[in-house]
């Protein structure tokens, strides 16, 4: 990375964090509660609207039902608080759904519940984005085209403010989120007080809907499972613990019930005052124009369109925009423990350089700006998906912690059975209300999604255990190898400077047996004056480049003991030092992808600037000192093939170097090396950025390699699997060393493939 | 304005020297031990740092394990001969160390199979 990019980074998401400075991430409860509470606060902002768009399909008798049912939700999202409150004290550690329902009812409701959830918070920014650009619209209503471009630049920015992690989210979080709730208390005390003498009109009282269908249950069923979205952020706190001051449960259970307190209170009064102020709301009803939102309809009423209209709005605004950010702390959290039960690709544990975990934030942006354009910014439209993942959620998470109880039996389990119990049997009973009463609606996306996504999970966990069967066997442990065992092809596309040093590294290395192959025409006086004890074949025959080099390959490969290992050497000048080089040169690149998939043949690079060609020096000299490096991630069977052909280079001195990107896990591997007795030292270096690339290339500084008298081989490792999707689900370790690695100088870069069924 | 200027000077400084100031500050809690720079071969010293590297060789007799730490001042190599376990060292760890310093062969500062306490790190517990 150039200087510039890196100060750009830095002042765009602050400078890196080392891995220590974790623990001031943490949060106290009053930053704490903004962060976690911001989407279950938020929501009232629509809930009360929500419920009421089905109401009117009844007309005014039906929008007489807004206080029962408003009644009903507070009820169940008091009974499901009381009951997480009980999840937040059993798990200290986080007890998400998935976590509770994995540990207490077996592995597919685990999957289940996770799957639930990812969606679901992934719908939770694209709802919240949405909700956020109609509050902003209801107060200028020029900027209703532009919602969508509005939405998606929001969640732009929300990423921007979460890449740079958690803390100083919180803080500005915390405005909007406490900013919100003051303004809508002083508009329900300013409300209730006018009412004293009868209540004021909102703008559309005495909207005439006509008679409109008749009051049934199941329209009575969906306007509460639309007030529902009032529950959403339950699940957060209780998956986030781990985010919490010490002491994490007692905390989180405060939180809880604060949080708790704030939305019932604020839910009930909207939806008394909507009542009493007679808001009429309808969604795209003929022949009635568009409507402002039912909170900026009570707030005009209240206010009279006084400034505290606008700052009803504006508070709404900010904290609906920022109400994602619950979903951008769990979606990743929930993301890196899946991974690290290996459900999902391992590299969601990363964490970047601001100690988030990258991955999902970025994954998690980008599936909800898809939401938000599919569905064209429509909020009535996207919450008929939401809700269906927060009910199977809480359901498995509250029978899960029976399960647990009644297993368990720890002190005043059979309160908790009680407690959990019955929300369980609520929660479930809700979760077919909204499944049914949605199902046509859009819910059907969902619950088909989940099934899926259920079964991804289950074969990336499959090929996770299977590679690590394979890698641990004893029974395909590489063989023991020499010197004697290497053999060389050096592939000679031109006479230039990088063959000559590829003739020099060569030598140094001394194998059993070189040939030169080439498929330019090359005069054989030539060849014979740069390295007349090479012999120089050429490839004959159809085909592309690259075909007939495979073949030649596979038939060296045949006349070769099953323990020789068969390098071919691919030298090549770069013109500048540029990763854009890979492109200017897709034919180069092309043959060594294509190599790769050779089964037992290994690809060397030979790399060289033109500006550091000295055509003083005669390049074909060998090297003096040869370093080998072997690259080590744990000590398993791929490892011990790359060791056992560092063995084979004749080097100076073989090391093996892990990075400790993770440093609980470096005391582990350096067990592993002491009890598997491997004869070649083993260096743990710090990463403390987290930072791959860098922390090699710091490291190997002190080498001084100049390609001409000091020559560094990099071996890495590297899993190949039999598909190329689950390629994907392994680190590409090889690649952001070969990116960093490049354009050093004296440096070559070999990659072992280990071959797994 | 004061704090606007941290803010820039923060934002122009090396990460690697914040880390080193944090690192300097958690080894002057710690008492008796004086910084890795003022390490002088031949003399008893009490010194703290936190480990950056390890390195082991089992090739030599049943294993050598070395691990450098570093304060933010200097770092000193302890070494310890004959081990078959870790018994707690592991990167970032903090590590307390008693003993009389010498130099290896490349010149290092090292100590050489001495006492030493695990304590929390100040980047890791």
């Amino acid at each position: 990375m150039s200087k510039v990019q890196a100060a750009l980074k830095r002042v765009v998401l602050g400078r890196p964090m080392s891995s220590g400075e974790l623990e001031h991430t943490l949060l106290p409860k009053v930053i704490a509660l903004p962060v976690f509470s911001s989407d279950p606060l938020s929501s009232n902002a629509y809930a009360t609207q929500e419920a009421m768009i089905v109401l009117a399909l009844a007309g005014a008798a039906g929008l007489s039902y807004i206080l029962p049912i408003s009644l009903a939700v507070a009820t169940l999202l008091t009974i499901v608080v009381i009951s997480y409150r009980e999840t937040v004290k059993a798990y200290p550690a986080g007890g998400g759904a998935y976590r509770v329902s994995r540990e207490n009812l077996g592995m597919y409701p685990g999957l289940i519940s996770a799957s639930a959830l990812l969606t679901d918070y992934v719908l939770t920014v694209a709802v919240s984005m949405t909700a956020g650009v109609d509050a902003i619209v209801s107060a200028a209503e020029g900027l209703a085209p532009l919602r969508v471009e509005l939405a998606i630049a929001f969640v732009v920015l929300v990423t921007l403010a979460n890449l740079r992690g958690a803390k100083e989210s919180g803080k500005l979080f915390a405005v909007p989120t406490y900013g919100f709730v003051l303004a809508i208390y002083i508009m329900l005390a300013t409300g209730f007080v006018r009412c004293v003498g009868g209540c004021p009109q909102a703008e559309s009282a005495g909207l005439d809907l006509g008679a409109g269908e008749a009051i049934t249950l199941v329209l009575i069923l969906r306007a509460f499972a639309a007030g529902t979205t009032a529950l959403t952020g339950v699940e957060a706190i209780a998956d986030g613990v781990g985010a919490f001051r010490y002491p994490q449960s007692r905390n989180a259970a405060t939180t809880l019930a604060i949080m708790a307190t704030l939305s019932i209170s604020m839910f009930l009064g909207i939806s008394w005052l909507a009542d009493h102020t007679n808001v009429v709301y309808v969604h795209d009803a003929e022949g009635v124009a568009h409507q402002r939102t039912v909170v900026a309809q009570i707030a005009a009423a209240v206010f009279n369109e006084n400034f505290m209209f606008y700052v009803v709005q504006a508070m709404s605004a900010a904290i609906l925009l920022l109400a994602a950010n619950t979903a951008y702390q769990d979606f990743p959290r929930i993301a890196s423990i899946l991974a690290q039960d290996h459900f999902m690709p391992h590299q969601f544990q990363n964490r970047g350089d601001r100690l988030v975990f990258s991955n999902g934030i970025i994954i998690l942006a980008v599936l909800s700006s898809i939401l938000i354009y599919a569905f064209d910014a429509d909020l009535n439209r996207l919450i008929q998906l939401y809700l269906v993942g927060v009910f199977i959620s809480f359901t498995f998470s509250q029978w899960g912690m029976v399960r647990r109880s009644v297993r368990l039996k720890p002190s005043g389990w059979k309160r908790t059975v009680a407690i959990s119990g019955f929300g369980g049997t609520v929660t479930g009973v809700v979760l077919l209300v909204i499944a049914y009463s949605k199902f046509s609606h859009g819910a059907w996306m969902v619950l088909a999604a989940i099934p899926v996504l259920v079964y991804v999970m289950r074969s990336i966990y499959a090929h996770y255990s299977d590679v690590r069967a394979q890698l641990g066997k004893p029974e395909r442990r590489p063989t023991d190898r020499r010197p004697g065992n290497q053999h060389f092809v050096i592939f000679v596309p031109h006479i230039d400077q990088a063959t000559s040093r590829a003739i020099g590294y060569t030598r140094a290395i001394s194998p059993s047996s070189v040939e030169a192959v080439t498929a330019s025409p090359i005069e054989s006086a030539e060849w014979n004056r740069l390295a007349p004890d090479i012999d120089l074949t050429r490839l004959n025959g159809n085909g592309s480049t690259v075909r007939r080099l495979r073949r030649h390959l596979v038939d060296r490969r045949a006349t070769l003991a099953h323990d020789d290992f068969l390098t071919v050497i691919v030298p090549e000048v770069l013109k500048t030092r540029s990763v854009l080089e890979i492109f200017r040169r897709p034919g180069l690149h092309r043959l060594k992808a294509g190599l790769l998939r050779a089964r037992d043949v290994q690809v060397l690079d030979i790399p060289v600037v033109e500006e550091d060609i000295d055509p003083e020096v005669e390049a074909t000299h060998e090297p003096a000192r040869n370093y080998a490096i072997v690259l080590v991630s744990g000590v398993h069977n791929a490892t011990l093939q790359a060791i056992e052909y560092a063995e084979t280079l004749r080097a100076t001195d073989i090391r093996a170097v892990s990075f400790g990107l993770d440093p609980e896990r470096t005391e582990g591997l350096g067990n592993d090396w002491l009890e598997a007795q491997i004869p070649v030292p083993l260096e743990i270096e710090a990463a403390p950025f987290r930072d791959m690339g860098n922390a090699l290339v710091n490291y190997l500084r002190p080498f001084a390699s100049d390609g001409t008298h000091r020559t560094i081989t990099i071996i890495v490792p590297e899993f190949v699997v039999p598909t190329r999707r689950h390629q994907l689900l392994h680190g590409q370790a090889a690649l952001i060393v070969k990116r960093h690695l490049l354009f050093e100088r004296g440096i070559v870069v070999v990659s072992v493939p280990y071959h797994l069924d | 304005m004061a704090r606007l200027r941290r803010v820039i000077e923060n934002l122009s400084r090396a990460p690697e020297d914040i880390r080193a100031d944090n690192l300097r500050h958690w080894a002057s809690t710690i008492e008796g031990a004086i910084p890795l720079a003022d390490v002088e071969p031949r003399t008893r010293v009490k010194v703290a740092g936190v480990v950056q590297n390890i390195r082991i060789d089992p090739r030599q007799g049943t294993g050598a394990v070395e691990a450098t730490i570093i304060d933010g001042s200097g770092y000193v190599v302890v070494r310890w001969l004959g081990r078959s376990s870790m018994r707690g060292v592991r990167l970032g760890v903090g590590l307390v160390v008693e003993g009389v310093a010498g130099r290896s062969q490349q010149g290092e500062p090292t100590l050489l199979n001495p006492e030493y306490t695990l304590i929390p790190g100040p980047e890791h517990g």
